[in-house]
């Protein structure tokens, strides 16, 4: 509760009125319920020059009473004596004062501002410094208002001797304390004494004073809690909060009586530290999620849309990091453990041809050797059923992580998509966006300048982003133009698609007629002819797709999302001709195979798999140091002697190309669920791929990036990352499961080697490893019978689902509308009572001052007494009396102040 | 002799090359009128650029009426060649500096063929001067054909014909001047930044003087640039625009407004 520590005059109590909202208002009803002897009012007065202490005087006060009767006394006739002047200047010149109403109004903004500066002052000084701001007041006011510089000398000297009655009554209670309270206690307080001599024992204090101090407490607390939303200047809050946490703390310990007190204040320093750990504890959890600073920075930096680029990177991360501690931890270490060792079958030994360049590393860069004869592929696990002392079920352990790997995948999709769409449901993202964005965006819990760096260039960046969506909304174009503009972007990307599909459909017979006539008789590019052709396509294709999509002219939104769509469509038509062409090498094989009858042909498409994922890597790393970083660099230095601006016009720097890095990152994943069932190594090597990206792709968008001319916010594209990701997680499964269903396991290598089908591991296990009865109950479980109307069962369950899931949806609209409704509704209820509480009031006090004015002007010297309080009353609701321009100015912060607090 | 690259790693290379050219048309475009044609051009009639676009003008425009002859260059310079004025859309920006500001002593670096000196000159208040730099003697000549035939005399527009790092240090000696009012920038963008230089230094620029500097993007003036951001001399804004006659190429005019030593 902070009131002015100074006179009561006009222009301070129109300063308390405005800026001090809810405590003023709660002092306020206060006085009003609270029939208080005069002595007692007098002391609230400098009660509020001592804030930190108020409380506590306040409830000690009793105790001095009397001490503080007299010392008021004087105050009280300098009071008098200045009222009757006024009332005299008054008489005289009504006119006068009316004339020069307009002039003071003027000069009271100017006031009212000094007076909150010295206010604030006063309210960092300590209580002994009362002298040097009685000063500082006089400066303020000028020597022209002798009266009040009066009254200030007099208020002075009633402060010191206050002091002086207050140490002595402190002692006073400090021995009535010890009376009363065990000796313990006394001893306790006399510590405490020493280090705080004006300090009054809450242990003193009658129930009915614990009382007063708890709601003291209570209101402290309350105000720490709403801080942050009052409009008050940083140094006010931050000195506000020092104070009241002080006071809080001080105080909170000593409520509750005797024993129970120690236990209490126990629970609240416990309550206390355990807030803290709960604090410290969350931001390290923040601090432990990986990369969480570098992808803040990159976002304050580049828009949401580049961040959201790096947290589906970042997710990615997490999947296969699970992906990989399942094949590794299951089914890599085992084998490496426990299988039979490297040479003890043919198909964990180099062919005795191969043996002299095994080791050679051009050939381990092409996954031959001895990194194609080990547990990094499919063919080197061997059919033995139980491995090693655990009796470790390979087999099986192989098929289940297979299929493992993929359910997990499915679901953790399809529940990242759930969630973000009811994320995406969720909010009103329209309405003030702009004002929101203004009020609302600095946060004040930001301690470090680079921090701050960055949060004003993410305020910044957000502000483009909505200025851009803002505008885009409000354009409206020629229609007919841009849909003819539209349809013949698309022929023409239908034109591209069309045309790099017939060049690797070329590329690929081609090198089946190559592989035909012997690999050794051709070139190294003819060699490498179809990965070289669809890196090359999947990089450039996509730039054209760009170029042509601004003749389409939509939202950077939409124009990513058909971006992301089309070069979808390119890598996918890559990617299975590309299996298409596996499939006939396979065929091509076989025919070679049954004419040479040569072991281990499974192993080489998977190979060829492993490849492609490496050159594929490598090529996105080139692109990057080319592209981006050479190109900046020359961009940077050659800017220095070149003849035109470098940096400003024609190549500048790149901009960060999120369409083809989140397609690059999807179909990555996608070769990765394709070729892991065959090659368990593939997830670490993504894990490697992954975390190798991250850091390289941070550090080039930061170094050699600007960003994009049009900002844009990335809401809502997050599903559709995840929904492409989806497709081609469907995609990529397909052909594993085809193979696993339909394609018998070669004879002689693979963990499935020697059965008829994949799948009939586990009936050998439910056969032999598992009771009778258990292989019966799965058998039937097994029964189409039984399998089709569970499915049936989960469809209409998924349905029901889904339509009661909208109708709620669409109950909490509803409910939503309503509560605005109601929301606005009460606050004109509230803003028409306080309205009318006011005017009732304002009669009321009118009526009295009146009367005070009659009381005044036939008043004795003997009559003083009675009248100051009067004054004093009157004196904190605006002086209307004598000066009507001011109460009327009053009046509408009066009736703001109800209707504040009750919101 | 085996082919060193295939024919199909080449055609995936059409993509990159297709996107090249969409992108960067503009620049191609600018590359054969402003080169390839006046090449062209000088061959076929052995004149220069500047004295057929005076040829062009003599015979379509209103001589004494500035706007008609300002007309006549906008047409010439987008249909028939290119000449790097600084054309009607930054023309625009530059008339509004001119009349927001109405200043009485003016400076022009590169007058070229006098389009610009023109379009300041018509800006002009009564009684102001403004002082043209060329350092090309036949340029020189024709702007000055071009500027009497718009009806500008010599008490308001003055040429002179020399390198523009000789002019500004004698400008106070040799012509008198205390402070310059307006300075516009369109010469040679190496000479930018030691020209403004040499401007701070002369003692030229007093407080409020304004400098506005054409291209600064396109060819552009990064050292220019650069040292406006960190000498602190001056309020700057760029206006962002496209390159004269064109459309795709982004440029931008530089105004500066000099506000001295705090």
């Amino acid at each position: 509760m902070y009131k002015l520590p100074l006179p009561l005059n006009k222009h301070s109590i129109n300063v308390s009125f405005s800026t001090v909202e809810e405590n003023e208002d709660s002092t306020f009803h206060k006085e009003h319920e609270r029939e208080r002897p005069r002595g007692k009012r007098r002391n609230g007065e400098r009660e509020k020059k001592k804030r930190g202490n108020g409380r506590r005087k306040g409830a000690s006060k009793e105790a001095g009473e009397g001490e503080e009767e007299m010392q008021v006394r004087p105050e009280k006739r300098e009071r008098g004596k200045r009222r009757r002047a006024k009332n005299d200047q008054e008489a005289k010149g009504r006119e006068r004062d009316e004339e020069e109403q307009t002039k003071i109004k003027s000069a009271k903004t100017t006031k009212t501002r000094k007076k909150e500066k010295s206010r604030k002052t006063e309210e960092e000084e300590g209580e002994g410094e009362s002298e040097e701001r009685n000063t500082k007041r006089k400066k303020k006011h000028g020597s022209a208002k002798k009266e009040e510089k009066e009254e200030d000398g007099g208020k002075r000297t009633v402060k010191e001797k206050a002091q002086d009655v207050k140490k002595k009554k402190h002692k006073k209670v400090v021995e009535t304390s010890s009376e009363q309270e065990t000796s313990e206690e006394s001893s306790e307080d006399n510590e405490e004494e020493d280090n705080e001599e004006k300090e009054v024992r809450p242990e003193s204090l009658s129930p009915e004073e614990l009382e007063k101090l708890k709601e003291a407490v209570d209101e402290r607390k309350k105000l720490i809690q709403g801080l942050r939303g009052k409009p008050w200047p940083m140094k006010k809050k931050l000195v506000t909060l020092r104070e009241s946490q002080e006071f809080v703390e001080k105080y909170e310990g000593a409520l509750g009586k005797g024993k129970g007190r120690k236990l209490y204040a126990y629970k609240v320093m416990m309550t206390k530290k355990w807030m803290k750990f709960q604090r410290d504890f969350e931001n390290f959890k923040t601090a432990c999620i990986p990369w969480e600073m570098k992808i803040k920075e990159i976002e304050s930096h580049f828009g949401s849309s580049v961040a959201s680029y790096f947290i589906f990177l970042r997710w990615m991360y997490g999947i296969n990091m699970i992906l990989f501690g399942l094949t590794f931890g299951l089914v890599m270490v085992p084998e490496a453990l426990m299988g039979r060792p490297y040479g003890s079958i043919p198909r964990k030994t180099v062919p005795r041809a191969e043996e002299a360049s095994a080791m050679d590393f051009a050939v381990l860069w092409d996954w031959g050797g001895y990194a194609q004869y080990s547990v990094l592929f499919y063919g080197y696990y061997n059919s033995q059923r139980a491995i090693g002392w655990l009796k470790f079920r390979m087999p099986l352990s192989y098929f289940l992580v297979g299929v493992g790997t993929v359910a997990y995948s499915y679901m953790v999709v399809i529940r990242t998509m759930a969630r973000n769409a009811n994320e995406s449901g969720v909010g009103d993202d329209n309405s003030f966006n702009f004002s929101w964005k203004m009020f609302t965006s600095w946060d004040y819990l930001i301690g470090n300048p680079e921090t701050a760096d960055n949060k004003f260039a993410s305020i910044t960046t957000s502000f483009k982003e909505a200025i851009l969506e803002e505008q885009e909304s409000r354009k409206d174009d020629n229609i007919h133009l841009t849909r003819f503009l539209r349809v013949l972007a698309n022929f023409l990307v239908l034109c591209c698609l069309a045309g790099s599909g017939y060049l690797i459909y070329f590329v690929v017979r081609r090198s089946q007629k190559f592989a035909l006539d012997g690999l050794e008789n051709h070139t190294w590019w003819e060699r490498n002819e179809v990965n070289m052709v669809m890196s090359l396509l999947g990089m450039f294709c996509p730039m054209l797709f760009d170029v042509i999509s601004t003749l389409e002219n939509y939202h950077p939104r939409v124009a990513l999302q058909w971006q992301l769509g089309r070069i979808f469509a390119l890598f996918l038509g890559n990617l299975y001709t590309f299996i298409i062409a596996l499939m006939d090498e396979i065929n091509l094989k076989v025919i070679i195979v049954r004419q040479t009858f040569t072991v281990n042909i499974t192993i080489h498409p998977v190979q060829e798999f492993v490849r492609l994922i490496i050159s594929d890597t490598m090529t996105t790393y080139i692109t990057l140091l080319i592209g981006d970083f050479l190109r900046a660099v020359l961009v940077r230095f050659l800017n220095y002697c070149w003849c035109w601006d470098l940096e400003a016009g024609f190549p500048s720097y790149s901009e960060f190309d999120v369409s083809g890095n989140v397609l690059g990152l999807i179909f990555n994943q996608g070769m990765i669920w394709m070729g892991a069932f065959y090659a368990p190594c593939l997830p670490a090597l993504n894990v490697l791929r992954l975390h190798v990206s991250m850091y390289l792709q941070c550090w080039a968008v930061m170094c050699c990036n600007v960003p994009q001319e049009r900002v844009f916010k990335a809401s809502g594209s997050n599903n559709f990352y995840m929904a492409m990701l989806l497709v081609i997680l469907f995609l990529s499964t397909l052909p594993a499961i085809y193979t696993i269903v339909t394609i018998p396991p070669s004879f002689d290598c693979g963990p499935f080697s020697g059965k008829k089908r994949m799948f009939d591991v586990i009936h050998e296990t439910l056969e032999s490893d598992f009771p009778a009865w258990f292989s019966k109950v799965f058998s039937y479980a097994s029964n189409p019978g039984l399998v089709l109307p569970f499915i049936l069962l989960m469809v209409l369950a998924i349905y029901y689902l889904q339509s009661t899931s909208k109708s709620y949806k669409e109950a909490n609209v509803e409910l939503k509308k309503k509560l605005q409704t109601q929301n606005e509704e009460n606050k004109k209820k509230n803003k028409r009572a306080a309205l009318k509480a006011q005017m009732d009031l304002e009669e009321a006090r009118k009526a009295a001052s009146q009367a005070a004015e009659q009381q005044n002007n036939n008043a004795s010297l003997q009559e003083e007494e009675s009248e100051t309080s009067q004054t004093y009353h009157h004196g904190n609701h605006g002086a209307p009396g004598y000066l009507p321009g001011f109460s009327r100015q009053s009046e509408p912060r009066m009736y703001r102040v109800p209707s504040l607090q009750r919101h | 002799i085996p082919e060193m690259v295939s024919p199909a790693i080449a055609l995936a290379f059409l993509p990159l090359l297709l996107t090249l050219i969409i992108r960067y048309r503009y620049y191609f475009v600018l590359f054969y009128r402003a080169i390839l044609v006046r090449i062209w051009k000088d061959c076929v009639t052995g004149l220069t650029r500047e004295e057929r676009a005076y040829q062009y003008i003599l015979t379509h425009a209103t001589p004494g009426d500035p706007d008609s002859i300002l007309d006549a260059f906008d047409v010439w310079c987008s249909k028939v060649e290119f000449i790097s004025n600084i054309g009607p859309k930054k023309g625009k920006i530059l008339d509004r500096l001119l009349m927001e500001q109405s200043p009485l002593t003016v400076l022009e670096l590169g007058t070229h063929c006098g389009y610009s000196t023109v379009r300041i000159a018509r800006a002009l208040p009564l009684g102001a001067r403004l002082y043209s730099v060329e350092m090309d003697q036949r340029n020189a000549a024709i702007a000055e054909k071009i500027i009497r035939l718009a009806g500008f005399d010599d008490d308001m527009v003055e040429l002179i014909v020399n390198p523009s790092d000789e002019v500004i240090p004698r400008l106070r000696s040799d012509y008198g001047l205390e402070r310059l009012d307006f300075v516009f920038m369109d010469h040679w963008k190496k000479s930018y930044c030691p020209d403004l230089q040499m401007l701070e230094g002369s003692g030229l620029l007093g407080k409020g003087s304004m400098i506005v500097a054409d291209n600064v993007l396109f060819p552009g003036a990064p050292k220019f640039l650069r040292h406006i951001r960190k000498s602190g001399l001056y309020e700057w804004k760029i206006h962002r625009a496209t390159l004269e006659y064109s459309k795709g190429i982004r440029d931008g005019m530089a105004e500066l407004v000099y506000q001295g030593i705090k």
